[in-house]
């Protein structure tokens, strides 16, 4: 019970960092059935954001929109703060955040390219860029002073394979780095991102309903993910860990590793096509090997 | 054991008569009470006036920061819902085996009145957020209504003044306070800015400083208490007595509660704030501020003030920890001055007359130069701190918070939990430890047992129900908590009727 | 390895000429050395960096035996509090970074007590184990001299029976300056040399000449340390997965990729127990609905990367897979450049400040001001880093920042280092990166 309230302690004195990673890219599914959607969820993030702000005096947020052309920070803008003063009721922090978030998103889509054709986020990266800042921040702390980071990323777009090493590059990341990975997907269901949310144990949510998103955000990421097992939330979907083959992309089961560079192949082949390696003993099952060796490393 | 001779026979004179023994030993006059932002408003205020206070976002926003994290996520999610939300709904988000905490952060959001229960159709009980709260944190999140006091637009200040200068000058002013307390300002003449005549008066109520026989004023048990606290502590607990005396002064406490979250916690370090559209009763609450240092102003007149450290954070001690590392890479500068050794030295390197008093507290003093003070802790020393109400806690916490950059080093170096050295802090706690061999149980005492028999029977009841403190066969006296009188007093009446 | 023939042919250090390693430290403004030694710390990282030069065929499947010395020598307290607790500590943090780096490697350890050799762990893939043995070998009696050969052997017994596609070593920690060996060590070098396991030494007094010569001979490194810092970053180096030896056979192992059954058509999985733990007394196994389970012979295993108890299939998931990739695939290193070169920010209101592209940092301004002396710039994307970003990004991210967010930046194609033709014409199976379709 003391533990527990000790916990909880410094639970309240640590520094709790979000950075949200904000799919802006106009050829979402969403945007173009409606381009006013992308309003609606600007504000349900922002509010969202807000609304960590407000949990204790020392959380931080990070805002990194995602665009179909390059990758910005929204929030917090260093130096090229502007001048503001409370024009309602609302809290001058709070203000500030919504203020900045909506003018910095505003002349990054004004000067973006024009879209010719719809094209991938490249998520993978701003979530890397994401990483980046909070190492920085993680390295500039007072000593004795902790900080917990999560990253939470809202998109509608489709993942794309080739962002596939950055994406586990990014996830091992954040996992040595104890930083929890949400993703809220407004469109599909992303199993890449379900898979860096099962390594780093955070959240996966799917959400179809664009009406209700503040909602979710709040129910769903809003709890630290150090308070998360003192409440109910949606049970982790199955996360499917099997790897595709690189000759058919097909889900396999038991599949032939190149021993010098890890491809996965469904089928034995003399030559690894990824690293040209020629194996040296055929047969399809060389794990039996030649001479006596055992396959049982027991002794 | 010898017989009682009885002859009277009078039963009733045996056990009944208990009188109240044990209670706790009074520790002379009450020590310093800290409270925090929520025990004052649970204990000072009542549903009516914190309805009064919701009206104000700022103190909106503070109350729901003070509140239990698994509180603060129930509020967060029922603050968009519009219809009452059933009790089995909301027991129903938290998971089974944090029930406890869940029970608690219920129990306080409803002791805060933040939320209430109300019936719904079906005959369920439901919990319905405060209107008034709900539609301040709600503006406070997403905008609309009217803009807060003290933001109104300020041309830019022709010399805006740096973070560096705010802190020295909160410091000064602050310390006024302090050496007025110890007697030093006046003495020396150095420091010689008399308080105001209000000052003085929050520090009478605040039982801080009493006067003497000869009106003179001099500064209580308390004060000394007061003078170990840290700085945020201090000012935080100044503040409230402030606040208690306020509504004497006319002042609306709602309107100064407001304005003093508004200033200490929703504030901006270095810049600048506009006093206009305050009302009279406002103004002189920032003049109050103003001369303790909480914020500055340049000319009392000006329409334009800046809130200072000294004024941040004041409610929350986590949040003080953290806030000046939370303004992004921002240095800041300590002013620790005490090297703790581990062979119980303290070296203070202070000229300060009130430094060297407070260090007296607690250390005998060795030597003194114009610079540095040395002292060393001892048993004697501490325990007669100890002896005046100071706790071994502040001992610790004061040397920590003023402990020397270098110490600092050190304890980043070896990642220990504090600067101190670990045998001169455990020792201070043992020295506590040892004047607290006593457990006081509040009791009744039951004599004059007429017989052993009776005395065996009761005694032998009292001991089955776990009632027992203490007993002697051979005086037949025994006492029983006090909580168990009625049961065992039952017990002993059913007994001698049965027993005649 | 060409590293140790270099050695070989260079003259002794007393030799060579004068280092005026004095020259290089420079006080600051302020008189104090700290940034000087934190430069050349900083120097030294990306000189380290900068020599990790792509390599495509890396020993990626290890099986590697530590080999530590629990003899008198251990006692020695020049490692505070003592070698062998200094040693134990540092190998605490190995075998976890190795696990993480590796992971589809395995690890075992060899105590050589008395002139004896004991297995205090066999090969596994769990850290776990691991950690426990070593908690209980920090409180082992040292006493006499240790037996180098018994070691070796003992490690050459067991590895000669691991599949010749895994790259084989031995890395051993000495204390002691003295090895007592049965017989003549040299046999039992040429045999190590024979079957091609790496031997590493790092040695904690003084260079020895039989254990360089041991390394030498088997393409292993040999390091003495200087104290725990240059210990730990020895022992470090060890992490990351050598050049493919020349005897090691190349070749396609079979592998199972388990998924959770969670739910059988519907219903929730029966219960049952896992492998792993169903020999293990004292935490023994419970019957659980999840699991990984055998794909050939449908065993459960509560944890991956296992090899499968009945049918020795050894099943990993995917990310352990990717988890290797950054070894075969690096960031190449950026162009260091003095903070000048780097043009203002072109975005209109930020006409005067400069920005790191990783980390939004402003650079040149504030305290900071001697690290951003210098900026990076990647070559694919030419966006510029601060230094520390340069380092999170080689070190521990392995992705460059820029490349993976400027669409059209042909950065990416880097990483699939051996692919020639062209990423859309030919979606062929070589695509490294296009593992996963969605």
């Amino acid at each position: 019970m003391e533990a527990d309230q000790s916990a909880s302690k410094e639970a309240e004195s640590c520094i709790d960092l979000l950075v949200i990673v904000l799919d802006t890219n106009p050829s979402q599914h969403f945007v173009r059935q409606n381009p006013q959607n992308l309003t609606q969820i600007l504000e349900a993030v922002i509010a969202f954001g807000n609304a960590h702000l407000m949990q204790k005096a020392q959380n931080k947020l990070a805002v990194v929109s995602c665009s179909h052309h390059a990758t910005n920070f929204l929030y917090p803008l260093p130096r090229r703060q502007v001048e503001l003063r409370q024009m309602d009721g609302q809290y001058e922090a709070f203000n500030l955040v919504e203020k900045t978030v909506k003018q910095q998103l505003g002349s990054i889509l004004m000067n973006a390219p024009r879209l010719s054709a719809p094209c991938e986020s490249l998520l993978a990266g701003s979530m890397s860029m994401a990483l980046c800042y909070i190492s920085r921040l993680q390295r500039n702390l007072a000593p004795g002073v902790k900080m917990h980071s999560r990253i939470l990323v809202l998109t509608g777009s489709n993942e794309c394979a080739s962002q596939y090493m950055t994406f586990m590059n990014v996830f091992f990341t954040a996992q040595k780095l104890g930083i929890t990975i949400d993703t809220c997907a407004l469109d599909k269901t992303l199993s890449l991102l379900q898979q860096g949310c099962d390594i780093t144990s955070g959240q996966f949510l799917k959400v179809t309903q664009l009406d209700g998103l503040l909602q979710y955000l709040l129910w769903v990421f809003l709890p630290a993910p150090q308070i998360r097992h003192k409440l109910v939330l949606p049970p982790p979907p199955k996360v499917d860990y099997r790897a595709s083959c690189f000759c058919h992309r097909e889900l396999i089961d038991i599949g032939y590793v190149c021993s010098v560079c890890l491809s996965v192949f469904c089928k034995y082949s003399p030559i690894c096509t990824t690293c040209h390696t020629i194996f040296k003993n055929p047969g399809p099952l060389p794990i039996k090997g030649k001479k006596k060796k055992k396959t049982d490393k027991q002794m | 054991m010898a017989d009682t001779k009885s002859g009277s026979g009078r039963h009733s004179a045996a056990g009944g008569s208990g009188n109240t023994v044990l209670s706790p030993l009074g520790q002379g006059p009450a020590n310093l009470e800290c409270k925090d932002f929520q025990e004052y408003l649970r204990t000072r205020q009542t549903p009516e006036s914190l309805e009064k206070l919701y009206n104000y976002p700022p103190i909106c926003l503070a109350v729901f920061r003070e509140l239990p994290e698994i509180a603060r996520q129930f509020i967060i999610r029922i603050l968009f819902v519009d219809q009452p939300v059933p009790q089995a709904v909301v027991t129903s988000w938290g998971a089974q085996r944090c029930a406890k905490e869940q029970a608690e952060a219920t129990s306080c959001l409803t002791a805060l009145n933040v939320w209430r229960v109300t019936a719904i159709p079906g005959g369920l009980s439901a919990w319905e957020l405060s209107p008034t709260f709900k539609k301040s944190v709600r503006q406070v999140l997403l905008g609309g209504g009217k803009p807060w006091p003290m933001t109104n637009t300020l041309d830019k200040d022709s010399k805006p003044r740096d973070i560096a200068f705010l802190d020295t000058y909160a410091m000064s002013r602050w310390r006024c306070v302090l050496h007025y307390m110890v007697g030093t300002g006046n003495r020396s003449g150095t420091d010689a800015e008399a308080i105001s005549p209000d000052a003085v008066r929050i520090l009478l109520h605040a039982n801080l400083m009493k006067r003497d026989e000869r009106d003179g004023i001099t500064i209580t048990r308390q004060g000394f208490q007061f003078l170990l606290l840290d700085t945020r502590a201090q000012v935080w607990h100044f503040m409230l007595q402030y606040l208690d005396t306020c509504e004497e002064r006319g002042i609306s406490l709602p309107e100064c509660l407001s304005m003093l979250f508004q200033l200490t916690q929703f504030s901006t370090l270095g810049r600048d704030y506009s006093s206009e559209g305050m009302n009279n009763q406002m103004l002189t609450f920032l003049q109050h501020l103003r001369e303790f240092g909480l914020v500055f102003q340049r000319k009392r007149k000006e329409g334009r003030f800046y809130p200072t450290r000294l004024a941040l954070n004041v409610t929350s001690k986590e949040a003080a920890a953290t806030a000046s590392v939370a303004m992004d890479e921002e240095a800041t500068q300590d002013c620790g001055y005490i090297v703790v050794e581990t062979n119980y030295r303290v070296y203070a390197y202070t000229d300060s007359p009130l430094q060297v008093a407070v260090l007296g507290l607690f250390t005998e003093l060795l030597y003194r130069f114009p610079n540095l003070v040395v002292g060393v802790l001892t048993r004697d020393s501490v325990r007669q701190a100890l002896r005046g109400g100071i706790t071994a806690e502040q001992i610790v916490s004061y040397l920590e918070q003023y402990a020397h950059p270098n110490m600092r080093m050190v304890e980043s170096a070896i990642h220990s939990k504090s600067c101190l050295p670990p045998t001169v802090v455990d020792q201070i706690k043992l020295w506590e430890l040892e004047r607290n061999r006593f457990t006081y149980t509040e009791g009744v005492l039951y004599n004059q047992f007429l017989s052993h028999t009776d005395f065996v029977t009761l005694r032998d009841y009292a001991q089955s129900i776990h009632m027992l403190v203490w007993q002697n066969e051979r005086t037949r006296t025994m006492v029983v908590q006090k909580n168990g009188h009625d049961d065992v007093k039952r017990y002993w009446k059913k007994y001698s009727k049965s027993g005649v | 390895m060409a590293d140790d023939e270099q050695e070989d042919q260079k003259e002794y250090r007393w030799e060579t000429g004068y280092e005026k390693t004095w020259e290089a430290i420079k006080d600051d403004e302020d008189g104090m050395l700290d940034g000087a030694i934190a430069e050349i710390i900083q120097k030294a990282k990306r000189q380290r960096q900068a020599q990790k030069t792509k390599q495509n065929r890396l020993g990626m499947m290890r099986h590697m035996f530590v080999v530590l010395d629990c003899s008198e020598s251990m006692s020695v307290p020049d490692l505070k509090p003592t070698r062998l607790r200094c040693t134990v500590k540092l190998l605490e943090l190995f075998i976890e970074e190795f696990f993480d780096q590796n992971p589809i490697s395995q690890l075992g350890l060899i105590a050589l007590k008395a002139k004896r050799a004991e297995k205090v762990t066999e090969l596994t893939g769990t850290s776990r184990v691991h950690l426990k043995a070593l908690e209980s070998l920090a409180n082992v009696s040292l006493t006499s001299e240790p037996s180098l050969q018994n070691g070796l052997d003992l490690a050459l017994k067991s590895l000669k029976v691991v599949p010749s596609h895994a790259s084989r070593e031995i890395v051993i920690i000495m204390g002691s300056l003295t090895t007592c060996d049965p017989v003549d060590i040299n046999l039992t070098i040429d045999e190590l040399k024979k079957e091609g396991i790496r031997c590493s030494v790092i040695s904690l007094s003084a260079e020895i000449h039989v254990a360089r010569y041991l390394t030498q001979q088997t393409m292993g490194t040999f390091g003495a340390v200087l104290d725990d810092a240059h210990f730990r970053d020895q022992l470090m180096s060890q992490v990351d997965p050598p050049p493919a030896a020349k005897t090691q056979h190349n070749s396609l192992i079979r592998m199972g990729f388990p998924h959770t059954k969670n739910e059988v058509e519907g219903k929730d999985a029966p219960l049952s127990m896992c492998m792993c733990h169903i020999e293990n007394l004292e935490e023994p196994s419970e019957l659980t609905t999840t699991g990984h389970h055998c794909p050939q012979c449908n065993s459960k295993y509560c944890e991956l990367p296992v090899e499968c108890q009945s049918c020795g299939l050894t099943l990993v998931s995917a990310p352990h897979l990717a988890r290797s990739y950054h070894h075969l695939f690096p960031v190449p290193n950026f162009e260091e450049l003095p903070f000048e070169a780097m043009p203002a920010s072109s975005s209109d209101f930020t006409s005067d400040v400069r920005e790191c592209y990783g980390c939004a940092k402003a650079l040149g301004q504030g305290v900071d001001k001697v690290a951003d002396k210098v900026v990076f710039r990647c070559g694919f994307c030419k966006q510029f880093f601060c230094v520390d970003c340069d380092i999170f990004i080689h070190d521990t991210l392995h992705a460059c920042v820029g490349c993976n967010t400027i669409p059209g930046v042909d950065g990416l194609v880097y990483q699939q280092s051996s692919k020639s033709d062209q990423v859309d014409a030919h979606p062929g199976p070589s695509k490294q990166r296009g593992q996963f379709a969605m």
